[in-house]
């Protein structure tokens, strides 16, 4: 069941839907398939991920979303290699993968700076990881946090830093990489209401730039709406994906207020009722 | 009267949030501690003080604490009329005698070879007791191997195994060095072990998120992140290796601040004997303070972070 584009509420001028289109018609970067984990406690069994799919477009922005506990962020952590799942394969650019990606790079949402490190070093974990000597690592640390704008905090602790800062940094460590898919975990879910617009509209600037594939984890529909290409909705109990939603607004979204779009507001509604009616949601 | 006193603001930022709640009433120059660090660290603390006040409450405290330490000296002196000198000796008596030891160099050559003593013996238990924390941390057979031993190493009084340092060692440097580290060994190994097990999770994803494995990660985020543990077992460490310390120079060939605390006590200079016990704790006071430094210096993260609980 596929949500169908109503064609009549875009608005003309601002229409960049061959982009849109072109990522959504591209060929599959990460391929996720017939994914399962379960978790057993004590008290319960939780079938987080069953039996899910997903494909990822080259170049595309897809957010997962659904409500907590629907194994958004478990799905996010089993393509990052960081959890091992039951059954399922993935496979980036055709390769099936296993254990962690060099090519994927993971940003969490307690950020998990470490503290012993500059904001300098924390960048170039990854660098130092694949074995690149200090002078050129330091360099290209120092060109992603630029990109963040946080070059002149590049000798401080990180935990001198605010909070927007400090997943700025965070963002720059996967950023370093030069990852093909960068892996995103509510992100900004730690952050005030001002810094995460703020911050937003900063990742949305550096997809465009750096024609990055993101894979974006979230709860906050509207979050999801501004900066996604696609959305994928979960439901919880079994946790699967039960919609894909294009998200066929004109971009860049920040030359515009979004959320008074017509068509954002739409496709809001549609999502919200969607998860609504799954069980995770009281009507 | 609240507009006549004045607050500065030590530079926690919470004890401004603080100030409401733990002020009820304030008389004019007054300490009021809101946060739990104390005074000296500034951490929590707020200085309220009446503009035109005499002495502030910071100087009377001040003024109490060596009050205090001259009231229990002046009796100790006064002792000296009513004891025999065998006894306590005096306060006087103690400080011609400590200057004496001095000069004539006995005391300086049994404090540093204490001090060094105590200080082989602490680095070779803090290299091997790390060591073997970080494995058995790390390495799941090392850990199941070493688990019962561990526990009944930690479960043996140390001092128990003094005569085996002499039978290993023979009467000497060795055998006092080697006491020490059987002493030391266990705070180390115990601590460093339980704090590789405490590393947050959050932090090992990152590592192996980021493409750190094996001894990579051991060594760029179990270690740093096991840091604290390791120095909340050198506090530990430092304070029964004196005790080794002192005992072995007692025990093992009347050497060093133990040894001469011995003679003087078997020759009854009670004064002289006194004098070696405040060179003793002056040692200690040293390796802690030290101990302090280094972690202020080359880890300013632990005490900042765990203040702030921002990161750690």
């Amino acid at each position: 069941m596929t949500y169908e584009v109503q064609t009549d509420t875009r608005i003309g001028d601002l229409t960049t839907m061959d982009q849109v289109n072109a990522a959504q018609d591209g060929t599959p970067i990460l391929q996720v398939k017939e994914m399962c984990k379960t978790f057993f406690t004590k008290e319960r069994t939780v079938v987080a991920l069953d039996h899910v799919d997903l494909s990822v477009h080259t170049g595309e922005f897809i957010s997962l979303v659904g409500p907590s506990g629907c194994g958004k962020t478990t799905l996010l952590r089993i393509i990052d290699g960081l959890e091992q799942a039951d059954a399922g394969t993935r496979s980036l650019d055709g390769v099936p993968l296993s254990g962690i990606s060099q090519d994927m790079a993971y940003v969490f949402q307690d950020i998990n700076l470490l503290p012993w490190r500059s904001v300098l070093e924390n960048a170039a974990l990854g660098l130092e990881a694949r074995g690149m000597n200090k002078k050129d690592r330091s360099e290209r640390a120092m060109e992603v946090l630029e990109m963040v704008g946080l070059a002149s905090f590049a000798t401080s602790p990180p935990y001198t830093l605010s909070g927007g800062m400090q997943q700025r940094v965070g963002v720059a460590r996967a950023l370093a990489v030069r990852p093909k898919v960068l892996l995103m975990d509510e992100p900004f879910g730690q952050l005030d209401n001002f810094t995460r617009e703020a911050l937003q509209v900063e990742i949305a600037q550096l997809w465009a730039k750096l024609g990055m594939t993101i894979v974006f984890v979230t709860h906050d529909v509207d979050e999801a709406i501004f900066l996604s290409d696609r959305i994928a909705l979960f439901q919880p109990a079994p946790g699967r994906i039960t919609e894909i939603v294009d998200v066929d607004l004109p971009r860049p979204r920040d030359e515009y207020d979004v959320r008074a779009h017509p068509r954002a507001l739409e496709l809001r509604s549609h999502i919200m009722s969607h998860l609504r009616a799954g069980k995770g949601l009281p009507q | 009267m609240a507009d006549q006193v004045t607050s500065r603001f030590t530079p926690s930022e919470s004890a401004a949030a603080d100030l409401s709640g733990k002020t009820r009433e304030v008389p004019a120059g007054i300490i009021v501690n809101a946060g739990s660090g104390s005074m000296e660290s500034g951490a929590g603390s707020v200085v309220l003080e009446k503009k035109s006040s005499g002495l502030s409450q910071m100087n009377k405290q001040r003024i109490a604490r060596w009050v205090a330490v001259v009231a229990v000296l002046a009796l100790w002196q006064l002792s000296g009329l009513v004891l025999k000198p065998i006894f306590i000796s005096t306060p006087s008596n103690v400080f011609t005698s400590f200057f004496r030891l001095i000069g004539d160099g006995r005391l300086p050559k049994a404090f540093f070879q204490s001090l060094l003593e105590m200080l082989g013996g602490i680095i070779i238990a803090g290299i091997v007791g790390v060591g073997v924390g970080l494995l058995m941390g790390r390495v799941r057979m090392i850990e199941r191997a070493f688990e019962p031993l561990v526990a009944f190493g930690n479960a043996t009084p140390s001092i128990a195994l003094l005569p085996v340092m002499e039978v290993w060692f023979g009467i000497g440097t060795k055998a006092r060095v080697a006491f020490i580290m059987v002493i030391c060994i266990w705070p180390l190994l115990v601590n460093t072990y339980a704090g590789v097990k405490a590393v947050r999770g959050n932090f090992t994803d990152v590592g192996k998120a980021f493409g750190l494995n094996g001894w990579k990660q051991t060594w760029k985020v179990y270690f740093p992140g096991t840091i604290p543990f390791i120095f909340i077992g050198i506090r530990i460490a430092l304070a029964v290796g004196a005790v080794g310390m002192i005992l072995g120079g007692q025990e093992i060939g009347d050497t060093g601040l133990g040894g001469l605390a011995e003679t003087f006590g078997s020759y009854s200079q009670t004064a002289d004997l006194i004098s070696t016990i405040v060179a003793t704790t002056g040692l200690a006071l040293i390796l802690f303070a030290l101990a302090r430094k280094i972690q202020a210096w080359r880890f300013p993260w632990i005490a900042d972070t765990s203040a702030g609980r921002r990161i750690a």
